[in-house]
Protein backbone atom coordinates (compact mmCIF):
# COMPACT_ATOMS: atom_id res chain seq x y z
CA UNK A 1 0.00 0.00 0.00
CA UNK A 2 2.87 2.36 0.90
CA UNK A 3 4.50 1.51 -2.36
CA UNK A 4 1.27 2.30 -4.23
CA UNK A 5 0.93 5.64 -2.42
CA UNK A 6 4.53 6.50 -3.28
CA UNK A 7 3.95 5.66 -6.98
CA UNK A 8 0.77 7.74 -7.03
CA UNK A 9 2.58 10.63 -5.34
CA UNK A 10 5.46 10.56 -7.84
CA UNK A 11 2.97 10.35 -10.72
CA UNK A 12 1.10 13.42 -9.45
CA UNK A 13 4.40 15.26 -8.93
CA UNK A 14 5.52 14.38 -12.46
CA UNK A 15 2.21 15.57 -13.95
CA UNK A 16 2.38 18.77 -11.90
CA UNK A 17 5.91 19.55 -13.16
CA UNK A 18 4.89 18.77 -16.74
CA UNK A 19 1.89 21.14 -16.56
CA UNK A 20 4.00 23.77 -14.78
CA UNK A 21 6.71 23.59 -17.46
CA UNK A 22 4.15 23.83 -20.28
CA UNK A 23 2.56 26.92 -18.67
CA UNK A 24 6.02 28.42 -18.06
CA UNK A 25 6.99 27.73 -21.69
CA UNK A 26 3.80 29.33 -23.02
CA UNK A 27 4.19 32.34 -20.70
CA UNK A 28 7.80 32.90 -21.78
CA UNK A 29 6.77 32.55 -25.43
CA UNK A 30 4.12 35.27 -24.96
CA UNK A 31 6.68 37.41 -23.08
CA UNK A 32 9.43 36.96 -25.70
CA UNK A 33 7.17 37.26 -28.77
CA UNK A 34 7.08 41.11 -29.01
CA UNK A 35 10.90 41.20 -28.88
CA UNK A 36 11.46 38.52 -31.51
CA UNK A 37 8.46 39.34 -33.70
CA UNK A 38 10.49 41.21 -36.34
CA UNK A 39 13.21 38.55 -36.51
CA UNK A 40 10.55 35.88 -36.73
CA UNK A 41 8.83 37.70 -39.61
CA UNK A 42 12.20 38.04 -41.39
CA UNK A 43 12.83 34.31 -40.97
CA UNK A 44 9.36 33.48 -42.28
CA UNK A 45 9.86 35.70 -45.34
CA UNK A 46 13.30 34.14 -45.91
CA UNK A 47 11.82 30.66 -45.62
CA UNK A 48 9.06 31.52 -48.12
CA UNK A 49 11.70 32.93 -50.48
CA UNK A 50 13.83 29.82 -50.09
CA UNK A 51 10.81 27.70 -51.06
CA UNK A 52 10.27 29.95 -54.05
CA UNK A 53 13.86 30.00 -55.27
CA UNK A 54 14.85 26.39 -54.58
CA UNK A 55 13.55 25.03 -57.93
CA UNK A 56 15.63 27.60 -59.82
CA UNK A 57 18.70 26.77 -57.73
CA UNK A 58 18.13 23.03 -58.28
CA UNK A 59 17.79 23.66 -62.02
CA UNK A 60 21.13 25.52 -62.15
CA UNK A 61 22.71 22.77 -60.04
CA UNK A 62 21.50 20.18 -62.56
CA UNK A 63 23.31 22.20 -65.24
CA UNK A 64 26.61 21.81 -63.40
CA UNK A 65 26.68 24.84 -61.05
CA UNK A 66 27.91 24.35 -57.48
CA UNK A 67 25.03 24.86 -55.00
CA UNK A 68 26.45 28.07 -53.48
CA UNK A 69 27.14 29.55 -56.92
CA UNK A 70 23.67 28.55 -58.12
CA UNK A 71 22.06 30.33 -55.12
CA UNK A 72 24.22 33.43 -55.60
CA UNK A 73 23.41 33.58 -59.33
CA UNK A 74 19.65 33.31 -58.74
CA UNK A 75 19.72 35.85 -55.90
CA UNK A 76 21.83 38.38 -57.80
CA UNK A 77 19.54 38.05 -60.84
CA UNK A 78 16.45 38.62 -58.72
CA UNK A 79 18.01 41.51 -56.78
CA UNK A 80 19.00 43.20 -60.05
CA UNK A 81 15.48 42.69 -61.39
CA UNK A 82 13.88 44.02 -58.20
CA UNK A 83 16.33 46.93 -57.98
CA UNK A 84 15.57 47.89 -61.57
CA UNK A 85 11.80 47.69 -60.99
CA UNK A 86 12.00 49.69 -57.75
CA UNK A 87 14.20 52.36 -59.32
CA UNK A 88 11.42 52.83 -61.88
CA UNK A 89 8.51 52.71 -59.45
CA UNK A 90 9.65 54.19 -56.08
CA UNK A 91 10.50 57.76 -57.26
CA UNK A 92 7.07 57.91 -58.89
CA UNK A 93 5.32 56.87 -55.67
CA UNK A 94 7.27 59.41 -53.61
CA UNK A 95 6.33 62.17 -56.09
CA UNK A 96 2.65 61.16 -55.94
CA UNK A 97 2.59 61.15 -52.12
CA UNK A 98 4.42 64.51 -52.00
CA UNK A 99 1.99 66.14 -54.40
CA UNK A 100 -0.96 64.60 -52.52
CA UNK A 101 0.38 65.87 -49.18
CA UNK A 102 0.93 69.44 -50.42
CA UNK A 103 -2.47 69.39 -52.10
CA UNK A 104 -4.10 68.32 -48.85
CA UNK A 105 -2.17 70.95 -46.85
CA UNK A 106 -2.72 73.90 -49.17
CA UNK A 107 -6.06 73.50 -50.84
CA UNK A 108 -8.35 71.07 -49.13
CA UNK A 109 -7.78 71.87 -45.44
CA UNK A 110 -7.65 75.68 -45.93
CA UNK A 111 -10.77 75.60 -48.04
CA UNK A 112 -12.54 73.36 -45.54
CA UNK A 113 -11.47 75.56 -42.59
CA UNK A 114 -12.81 78.73 -44.24
CA UNK A 115 -16.06 77.00 -45.10
CA UNK A 116 -16.55 75.72 -41.54
CA UNK A 117 -15.68 79.10 -39.99
CA UNK A 118 -18.20 80.81 -42.25
CA UNK A 119 -20.82 78.16 -41.50
CA UNK A 120 -20.48 78.53 -37.69
CA UNK A 121 -20.36 82.35 -37.82
CA UNK A 122 -23.39 82.46 -40.03
CA UNK A 123 -25.56 79.92 -38.18
CA UNK A 124 -24.46 80.17 -34.55
CA UNK A 125 -22.83 83.60 -34.52
CA UNK A 126 -19.98 82.03 -32.53
CA UNK A 127 -16.51 82.78 -33.96
CA UNK A 128 -14.69 81.10 -31.04
CA UNK A 129 -16.44 77.76 -31.61
CA UNK A 130 -15.62 78.02 -35.29
CA UNK A 131 -11.94 78.62 -34.49
CA UNK A 132 -11.89 75.64 -32.09
CA UNK A 133 -13.33 73.37 -34.75
CA UNK A 134 -10.79 74.52 -37.34
CA UNK A 135 -7.93 74.08 -34.85
CA UNK A 136 -9.13 70.51 -34.22
CA UNK A 137 -9.37 69.92 -37.97
CA UNK A 138 -5.85 71.16 -38.47
CA UNK A 139 -4.64 68.86 -35.67
CA UNK A 140 -6.28 65.89 -37.40
CA UNK A 141 -4.65 66.91 -40.68
CA UNK A 142 -1.21 67.14 -39.03
CA UNK A 143 -1.73 63.75 -37.35
CA UNK A 144 -2.64 62.24 -40.73
CA UNK A 145 0.54 63.62 -42.28
CA UNK A 146 2.65 62.39 -39.34
CA UNK A 147 1.22 58.89 -39.68
CA UNK A 148 1.99 59.04 -43.40
CA UNK A 149 5.60 59.90 -42.45
CA UNK A 150 5.64 56.97 -39.98
CA UNK A 151 4.47 54.69 -42.75
CA UNK A 152 7.48 55.71 -44.84
CA UNK A 153 9.79 55.17 -41.86
CA UNK A 154 8.39 51.62 -41.71
CA UNK A 155 9.09 51.29 -45.41
CA UNK A 156 12.69 52.26 -44.56
CA UNK A 157 12.99 49.51 -41.94
CA UNK A 158 11.34 47.17 -44.42
CA UNK A 159 14.06 48.00 -46.95
CA UNK A 160 16.72 47.44 -44.23
CA UNK A 161 15.27 44.02 -43.53
CA UNK A 162 15.52 43.35 -47.24
CA UNK A 163 19.29 43.28 -46.72
CA UNK A 164 19.07 40.73 -43.91
CA UNK A 165 16.43 38.53 -45.54
CA UNK A 166 18.58 37.54 -48.57
CA UNK A 167 21.39 36.61 -46.18
CA UNK A 168 19.10 34.26 -44.22
CA UNK A 169 17.57 32.97 -47.47
CA UNK A 170 21.03 32.03 -48.81
CA UNK A 171 21.76 29.75 -45.87
CA UNK A 172 18.24 28.34 -45.74
CA UNK A 173 18.63 27.16 -49.35
CA UNK A 174 22.25 26.08 -49.03
CA UNK A 175 21.88 24.07 -45.84
CA UNK A 176 18.23 22.99 -46.11
CA UNK A 177 19.15 19.29 -46.19
CA UNK A 178 21.51 19.62 -43.22
CA UNK A 179 18.85 21.45 -41.19
CA UNK A 180 16.35 18.74 -42.07
CA UNK A 181 18.79 15.98 -41.13
CA UNK A 182 19.57 17.70 -37.83
CA UNK A 183 15.87 18.01 -36.99
CA UNK A 184 15.02 14.45 -37.99
CA UNK A 185 18.01 13.03 -36.07
CA UNK A 186 16.29 14.05 -32.82
CA UNK A 187 13.16 12.00 -33.60
CA UNK A 188 12.91 8.57 -31.87
CA UNK A 189 13.26 5.51 -34.16
CA UNK A 190 9.59 4.62 -33.72
CA UNK A 191 8.48 7.86 -35.38
CA UNK A 192 11.47 8.27 -37.71
CA UNK A 193 9.98 7.08 -41.04
CA UNK A 194 6.63 8.69 -40.24
CA UNK A 195 8.25 12.07 -39.49
CA UNK A 196 10.55 11.90 -42.50
CA UNK A 197 7.66 11.00 -44.81
CA UNK A 198 5.44 13.78 -43.42
CA UNK A 199 8.29 16.31 -43.60
CA UNK A 200 9.00 15.46 -47.26
CA UNK A 201 5.32 15.54 -48.24
CA UNK A 202 4.63 18.81 -46.46
CA UNK A 203 7.76 20.36 -47.98
CA UNK A 204 6.74 19.18 -51.44
CA UNK A 205 3.12 20.35 -51.23
CA UNK A 206 3.90 23.63 -49.50
CA UNK A 207 6.67 24.31 -52.03
CA UNK A 208 4.30 23.68 -54.93
CA UNK A 209 1.62 25.86 -53.29
CA UNK A 210 3.96 28.80 -52.70
CA UNK A 211 5.45 28.54 -56.20
CA UNK A 212 1.94 28.32 -57.68
CA UNK A 213 0.78 31.37 -55.73
CA UNK A 214 3.84 33.36 -56.82
CA UNK A 215 3.36 32.47 -60.51
CA UNK A 216 -0.35 33.27 -60.21
CA UNK A 217 0.38 36.66 -58.57
CA UNK A 218 2.95 37.45 -61.27
CA UNK A 219 0.52 36.62 -64.10
CA UNK A 220 -2.32 38.63 -62.49
CA UNK A 221 0.14 41.52 -61.98
CA UNK A 222 1.25 41.45 -65.61
CA UNK A 223 -2.34 41.14 -66.95
CA UNK A 224 -3.54 44.02 -64.73
CA UNK A 225 -0.60 46.18 -65.86
CA UNK A 226 -1.36 45.45 -69.54
CA UNK A 227 -5.07 46.28 -68.98
CA UNK A 228 -4.27 49.58 -67.23
CA UNK A 229 -1.70 50.40 -69.92
CA UNK A 230 -4.38 50.00 -72.61
CA UNK A 231 -6.76 52.27 -70.62
CA UNK A 232 -3.93 54.81 -70.40
CA UNK A 233 -3.42 54.63 -74.18
CA UNK A 234 -7.10 55.18 -74.90
CA UNK A 235 -7.82 57.78 -72.20
CA UNK A 236 -4.62 59.82 -72.43
CA UNK A 237 -2.60 58.75 -69.32
CA UNK A 238 -5.56 58.79 -66.95
CA UNK A 239 -3.99 56.38 -64.42
CA UNK A 240 -0.54 57.38 -63.13
CA UNK A 241 2.01 54.67 -62.10
CA UNK A 242 -0.04 51.89 -63.65
CA UNK A 243 2.92 49.45 -63.47
CA UNK A 244 3.04 49.81 -59.67
CA UNK A 245 -0.75 49.51 -59.38
CA UNK A 246 -0.75 46.42 -61.60
CA UNK A 247 1.95 44.74 -59.53
CA UNK A 248 0.11 45.69 -56.32
CA UNK A 249 -2.98 43.99 -57.73
CA UNK A 250 -0.88 40.87 -58.37
CA UNK A 251 0.37 40.92 -54.77
CA UNK A 252 -3.13 41.51 -53.38
CA UNK A 253 -4.27 38.48 -55.36
CA UNK A 254 -2.48 36.33 -52.75
CA UNK A 255 -5.56 36.94 -50.59
CA UNK A 256 -8.46 35.05 -52.19
CA UNK A 257 -11.88 36.75 -52.44
CA UNK A 258 -10.68 39.98 -50.77
CA UNK A 259 -7.50 40.50 -52.84
CA UNK A 260 -9.09 41.27 -56.21
CA UNK A 261 -11.24 44.05 -54.65
CA UNK A 262 -8.28 45.44 -52.72
CA UNK A 263 -6.22 45.33 -55.93
CA UNK A 264 -8.71 47.50 -57.83
CA UNK A 265 -9.00 50.23 -55.15
CA UNK A 266 -5.61 51.96 -55.74
CA UNK A 267 -6.31 52.17 -59.49
CA UNK A 268 -9.76 53.69 -58.91
CA UNK A 269 -8.46 56.11 -56.23
CA UNK A 270 -5.57 57.37 -58.35
CA UNK A 271 -7.84 57.80 -61.34
CA UNK A 272 -10.31 59.87 -59.23
CA UNK A 273 -7.48 62.01 -57.79
CA UNK A 274 -6.04 62.51 -61.28
CA UNK A 275 -9.55 63.54 -62.46
CA UNK A 276 -9.03 63.00 -66.22
CA UNK A 277 -11.68 63.97 -68.81
CA UNK A 278 -14.30 61.22 -69.07
CA UNK A 279 -13.63 60.00 -65.51
CA UNK A 280 -16.80 57.88 -65.45
CA UNK A 281 -15.70 55.86 -68.49
CA UNK A 282 -12.17 55.45 -67.08
CA UNK A 283 -13.57 54.08 -63.80
CA UNK A 284 -15.89 51.74 -65.70
CA UNK A 285 -12.99 50.41 -67.80
CA UNK A 286 -10.83 49.91 -64.69
CA UNK A 287 -13.60 47.77 -63.17
CA UNK A 288 -13.99 45.84 -66.45
CA UNK A 289 -10.21 45.23 -66.64
CA UNK A 290 -10.08 43.87 -63.08
CA UNK A 291 -13.14 41.65 -63.63
CA UNK A 292 -11.62 40.32 -66.87
CA UNK A 293 -8.27 39.64 -65.18
CA UNK A 294 -10.06 37.78 -62.37
CA UNK A 295 -12.04 35.72 -64.91
CA UNK A 296 -8.83 34.75 -66.76
CA UNK A 297 -7.15 33.96 -63.43
CA UNK A 298 -10.03 31.86 -62.07
CA UNK A 299 -10.72 29.85 -65.23
CA UNK A 300 -7.31 29.58 -66.89
CA UNK A 301 -4.31 30.45 -64.71
CA UNK A 302 -5.29 29.32 -61.22
CA UNK A 303 -6.44 25.78 -62.14
CA UNK A 304 -3.10 25.19 -63.86
CA UNK A 305 -0.62 26.65 -61.39
CA UNK A 306 -2.17 26.73 -57.91
CA UNK A 307 -2.27 23.54 -55.86
CA UNK A 308 -5.76 22.20 -55.11
CA UNK A 309 -4.69 20.84 -51.72
CA UNK A 310 -5.31 24.12 -49.91
CA UNK A 311 -8.81 25.13 -50.99
CA UNK A 312 -10.36 27.23 -48.24
CA UNK A 313 -13.86 28.36 -47.30
CA UNK A 314 -14.43 32.13 -47.84
CA UNK A 315 -15.29 32.55 -44.14
CA UNK A 316 -11.97 30.93 -43.13
CA UNK A 317 -10.16 33.32 -45.48
CA UNK A 318 -11.82 36.39 -43.94
CA UNK A 319 -11.13 35.24 -40.37
CA UNK A 320 -7.45 34.37 -40.98
CA UNK A 321 -6.86 37.65 -42.87
CA UNK A 322 -8.24 39.61 -39.88
CA UNK A 323 -6.07 37.59 -37.44
CA UNK A 324 -3.00 38.02 -39.70
CA UNK A 325 -3.63 41.76 -39.84
CA UNK A 326 -3.84 42.07 -36.06
CA UNK A 327 -0.59 40.11 -35.59
CA UNK A 328 1.65 41.60 -38.28
CA UNK A 329 -0.24 44.38 -40.07
CA UNK A 330 -0.36 44.45 -43.88
CA UNK A 331 2.32 41.75 -44.16
CA UNK A 332 0.28 39.57 -41.83
CA UNK A 333 -2.81 40.04 -43.98
CA UNK A 334 -0.84 39.16 -47.09
CA UNK A 335 0.70 35.99 -45.67
CA UNK A 336 -2.25 34.83 -43.52
CA UNK A 337 -3.83 32.69 -46.24
CA UNK A 338 -0.60 31.02 -47.44
CA UNK A 339 0.24 30.22 -43.81
CA UNK A 340 -3.17 28.78 -43.12
CA UNK A 341 -2.66 26.73 -46.27
CA UNK A 342 0.63 25.42 -44.87
CA UNK A 343 -1.03 24.50 -41.55
CA UNK A 344 -3.85 22.75 -43.44
CA UNK A 345 -1.42 20.72 -45.58
CA UNK A 346 0.71 19.83 -42.55
CA UNK A 347 -2.23 18.67 -40.44
CA UNK A 348 -3.72 16.60 -43.28
CA UNK A 349 -0.34 14.90 -43.80
CA UNK A 350 0.02 14.19 -40.09
CA UNK A 351 -3.45 12.58 -40.09
CA UNK A 352 -2.46 10.54 -43.19
CA UNK A 353 0.72 9.40 -41.46
CA UNK A 354 -1.03 8.41 -38.23
CA UNK A 355 -3.58 6.40 -40.22
CA UNK A 356 -1.04 4.55 -42.37
CA UNK A 357 1.83 3.84 -39.97
CA UNK A 358 1.33 1.10 -37.38
CA UNK A 359 2.85 2.92 -34.45
CA UNK A 360 1.27 0.81 -31.72
CA UNK A 361 1.90 -2.67 -33.13
CA UNK A 362 3.91 -4.98 -30.85
CA UNK A 363 7.43 -6.12 -31.71
CA UNK A 364 7.34 -9.40 -33.70
CA UNK A 365 10.28 -10.68 -31.62
CA UNK A 366 8.00 -11.05 -28.63
CA UNK A 367 6.14 -13.90 -30.31
CA UNK A 368 7.24 -17.32 -31.49
CA UNK A 369 8.78 -17.39 -34.93
CA UNK A 370 9.23 -20.13 -37.50
CA UNK A 371 12.46 -19.96 -39.49
CA UNK A 372 12.74 -19.96 -43.26
CA UNK A 373 15.84 -18.56 -44.88
CA UNK A 374 15.19 -19.55 -48.48
CA UNK A 375 14.30 -16.13 -49.79
CA UNK A 376 14.21 -12.48 -48.84
CA UNK A 377 11.37 -10.17 -49.63
CA UNK A 378 11.52 -6.50 -48.93
CA UNK B 1 27.67 15.44 -38.12
CA UNK B 2 28.40 19.12 -37.56
CA UNK B 3 25.50 21.05 -36.10
CA UNK B 4 24.08 23.19 -38.94
CA UNK B 5 22.79 25.78 -36.50
CA UNK B 6 25.97 26.37 -34.48
CA UNK B 7 28.57 25.10 -36.98
CA UNK B 8 30.56 27.41 -39.25
CA UNK B 9 28.55 27.42 -42.44
CA UNK B 10 31.00 29.27 -44.69
CA UNK B 11 34.54 28.21 -43.81
CA UNK B 12 33.61 24.64 -43.13
CA UNK B 13 35.98 21.80 -43.90
CA UNK B 14 34.27 18.98 -45.74
CA UNK B 15 34.59 15.93 -43.53
CA UNK B 16 34.14 12.45 -44.89
CA UNK B 17 32.92 9.61 -42.76
CA UNK B 18 35.29 6.98 -44.17
CA UNK B 19 33.29 4.18 -42.60
CA UNK B 20 30.06 5.09 -44.43
CA UNK B 21 32.02 5.97 -47.57
CA UNK B 22 33.59 2.48 -47.80
CA UNK B 23 30.29 0.83 -46.95
CA UNK B 24 28.30 2.75 -49.58
CA UNK B 25 30.84 1.67 -52.20
CA UNK B 26 30.07 -1.98 -51.40
CA UNK B 27 26.33 -1.56 -51.94
CA UNK B 28 25.49 -2.72 -55.50
CA UNK B 29 23.33 0.31 -56.34
CA UNK B 30 26.20 2.68 -55.51
CA UNK B 31 29.05 0.53 -56.87
CA UNK B 32 29.46 2.52 -60.10
CA UNK B 33 29.69 5.94 -58.45
CA UNK B 34 32.87 8.01 -58.36
CA UNK B 35 34.23 9.19 -54.97
CA UNK B 36 32.79 12.66 -55.62
CA UNK B 37 29.37 11.20 -56.40
CA UNK B 38 29.53 8.98 -53.32
CA UNK B 39 30.12 12.12 -51.25
CA UNK B 40 26.84 13.51 -52.62
CA UNK B 41 25.04 10.32 -51.54
CA UNK B 42 26.75 10.42 -48.16
CA UNK B 43 25.29 13.92 -47.61
CA UNK B 44 21.70 12.73 -47.92
CA UNK B 45 21.71 9.42 -46.04
CA UNK B 46 20.44 9.23 -42.45
CA UNK B 47 22.43 7.32 -39.83
CA UNK B 48 20.45 5.74 -36.98
CA UNK B 49 21.13 3.47 -34.03
CA UNK B 50 18.63 0.71 -33.13
CA UNK B 51 18.41 -1.21 -29.86
CA UNK B 52 17.99 -4.99 -29.66
CA UNK B 53 14.43 -5.95 -30.64
CA UNK B 54 13.60 -2.53 -32.06
CA UNK B 55 11.77 -2.54 -35.44
CA UNK B 56 13.55 -0.77 -38.31
CA UNK B 57 10.57 -1.20 -40.67
CA UNK B 58 7.14 -2.74 -40.06
CA UNK B 59 4.96 -4.82 -42.39
CA UNK B 60 2.20 -2.71 -43.95
CA UNK B 61 3.85 0.68 -43.35
CA UNK B 62 4.23 2.84 -46.48
CA UNK B 63 7.64 2.15 -48.07
CA UNK B 64 10.00 5.12 -47.89
CA UNK B 65 13.44 3.84 -48.74
CA UNK B 66 16.24 1.33 -48.23
CA UNK B 67 18.49 0.59 -45.25
CA UNK B 68 22.11 -0.52 -45.15
CA UNK B 69 23.55 -2.20 -42.05
CA UNK B 70 26.81 -0.53 -40.98
CA UNK B 71 27.26 -2.71 -37.90
CA UNK B 72 24.92 -5.19 -36.25
CA UNK B 73 22.30 -7.63 -37.47
CA UNK B 74 18.67 -7.58 -38.53
CA UNK B 75 15.97 -10.22 -38.96
CA UNK B 76 13.68 -9.92 -41.96
CA UNK B 77 10.30 -11.22 -40.80
CA UNK B 78 7.20 -12.03 -42.80
CA UNK B 79 3.97 -11.46 -40.91
CA UNK B 80 0.81 -13.23 -41.99
CA UNK B 81 -2.54 -13.37 -40.20
CA UNK B 82 -3.01 -17.08 -41.01
CA UNK B 83 0.53 -18.48 -41.15
CA UNK B 84 1.86 -16.37 -38.30
CA UNK B 85 5.34 -14.93 -38.36
CA UNK B 86 8.45 -16.45 -39.87
CA UNK B 87 12.00 -15.29 -40.33
CA UNK B 88 12.95 -14.94 -43.99
CA UNK B 89 16.56 -13.94 -43.51
CA UNK B 90 19.15 -12.72 -41.09
CA UNK B 91 21.21 -9.81 -42.41
CA UNK B 92 24.51 -8.57 -41.03
CA UNK B 93 27.18 -5.88 -41.69
CA UNK B 94 27.09 -4.44 -45.23
CA UNK B 95 23.73 -6.04 -46.17
CA UNK B 96 20.85 -3.90 -47.41
CA UNK B 97 17.05 -4.23 -47.47
CA UNK B 98 13.92 -2.30 -48.48
CA UNK B 99 15.38 -1.18 -51.81
CA UNK B 100 12.05 -1.63 -53.68
CA UNK B 101 10.67 1.27 -51.62
CA UNK B 102 13.01 3.55 -53.57
CA UNK B 103 10.59 3.13 -56.49
CA UNK B 104 7.16 3.53 -54.91
CA UNK B 105 5.22 3.89 -51.67
CA UNK B 106 3.74 0.35 -51.68
CA UNK B 107 3.29 -1.07 -48.17
CA UNK B 108 6.28 -2.98 -46.76
CA UNK B 109 5.91 -6.73 -47.36
CA UNK B 110 8.09 -7.68 -44.38
CA UNK B 111 9.33 -6.29 -41.09
CA UNK B 112 12.96 -5.77 -40.13
CA UNK B 113 13.91 -6.11 -36.46
CA UNK B 114 17.32 -5.35 -34.97
CA UNK B 115 18.79 -8.50 -33.37
CA UNK B 116 21.40 -6.57 -31.41
CA UNK B 117 22.42 -2.95 -31.02
CA UNK B 118 22.77 -1.96 -34.69
CA UNK B 119 24.16 0.99 -36.61
CA UNK B 120 22.09 1.44 -39.78
CA UNK B 121 21.96 4.03 -42.56
CA UNK B 122 18.81 4.89 -44.52
CA UNK B 123 18.58 6.14 -48.10
CA UNK B 124 15.11 7.47 -48.89
CA UNK B 125 12.99 7.97 -52.00
CA UNK B 126 12.32 11.74 -51.67
CA UNK B 127 16.06 12.41 -51.29
CA UNK B 128 16.76 10.04 -54.20
CA UNK B 129 14.22 11.84 -56.44
CA UNK B 130 15.73 15.18 -55.45
CA UNK B 131 19.19 13.81 -56.29
CA UNK B 132 17.99 12.61 -59.72
CA UNK B 133 16.72 16.15 -60.43
CA UNK B 134 19.80 17.97 -59.13
CA UNK B 135 22.48 15.51 -60.34
CA UNK B 136 20.93 13.67 -63.31
CA UNK B 137 24.13 11.77 -64.27
CA UNK B 138 24.51 10.42 -60.75
CA UNK B 139 20.79 9.63 -60.52
CA UNK B 140 20.82 7.63 -63.77
CA UNK B 141 23.79 5.55 -62.56
CA UNK B 142 21.93 4.66 -59.34
CA UNK B 143 18.66 3.99 -61.21
CA UNK B 144 20.43 1.62 -63.66
CA UNK B 145 22.13 -0.22 -60.82
CA UNK B 146 18.79 -0.49 -58.98
CA UNK B 147 17.13 -1.86 -62.14
CA UNK B 148 19.94 -4.42 -62.44
CA UNK B 149 19.51 -5.55 -58.82
CA UNK B 150 15.74 -5.92 -59.29
CA UNK B 151 16.26 -7.70 -62.63
CA UNK B 152 18.60 -10.21 -61.02
CA UNK B 153 16.11 -10.81 -58.23
CA UNK B 154 13.34 -11.37 -60.79
CA UNK B 155 15.53 -13.82 -62.73
CA UNK B 156 16.27 -15.69 -59.50
CA UNK B 157 12.56 -15.78 -58.63
CA UNK B 158 11.76 -17.13 -62.10
CA UNK B 159 14.36 -19.87 -61.74
CA UNK B 160 12.91 -20.86 -58.36
CA UNK B 161 9.41 -20.90 -59.86
CA UNK B 162 10.49 -23.14 -62.75
CA UNK B 163 12.33 -25.45 -60.33
CA UNK B 164 9.28 -25.72 -58.10
CA UNK B 165 7.03 -26.36 -61.09
CA UNK B 166 9.40 -29.12 -62.35
CA UNK B 167 9.47 -30.75 -58.90
CA UNK B 168 5.68 -30.64 -58.80
CA UNK B 169 5.43 -32.21 -62.30
CA UNK B 170 7.97 -34.92 -61.39
CA UNK B 171 6.06 -35.88 -58.25
CA UNK B 172 2.83 -36.44 -60.20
Amino acid sequence: MDNYAFQLYSQILKTFWRVFLIILGLASLIFIFPYVKNVLIMFIIAWLLSMLLSPLVDFLESKGFGRSWAILTVMVLILVLLGFSFSLIIPGIIRTVESLTSKLQSDVITELSTKIENFFEKNFNNAELARNVTVKLNEIGVKLLVSLGEFFKNVGSFLASMVVVPFITFFLIKDARRFKKAIISTVPNKYFELSLNILHKVENQVGKYIQGQAIDALIVGILSTIGLFIINLVFDNSIPYFVFIGMLAGLANLIPYIGPVVGAIPALTLAILNNPPGLGMVLLWIVIVFIAVQAIDNYLVSPMVVSKSVNMHPLTVVVVVIIGGSIAGAMGMLFAVPFTGIIKVTSSQIIWGLKNYKLNSSSPLKENLSINTEGIEN
Amino acid sequence: MENPIWGNGIFRKKKKDSNIFVLLRQVPIFSELSPKELTEVEKIVHRRKYKKGEPVIRTGDPGLGMYIIVKGSVDIIEEDDKAGRRILAKLTDGAFFGDLALLDESPRSASAIALEESDIIGFFRPDFLDLIYRKPKLGIKVLFALARVIGERLRHANELLIKTQEEKDASR
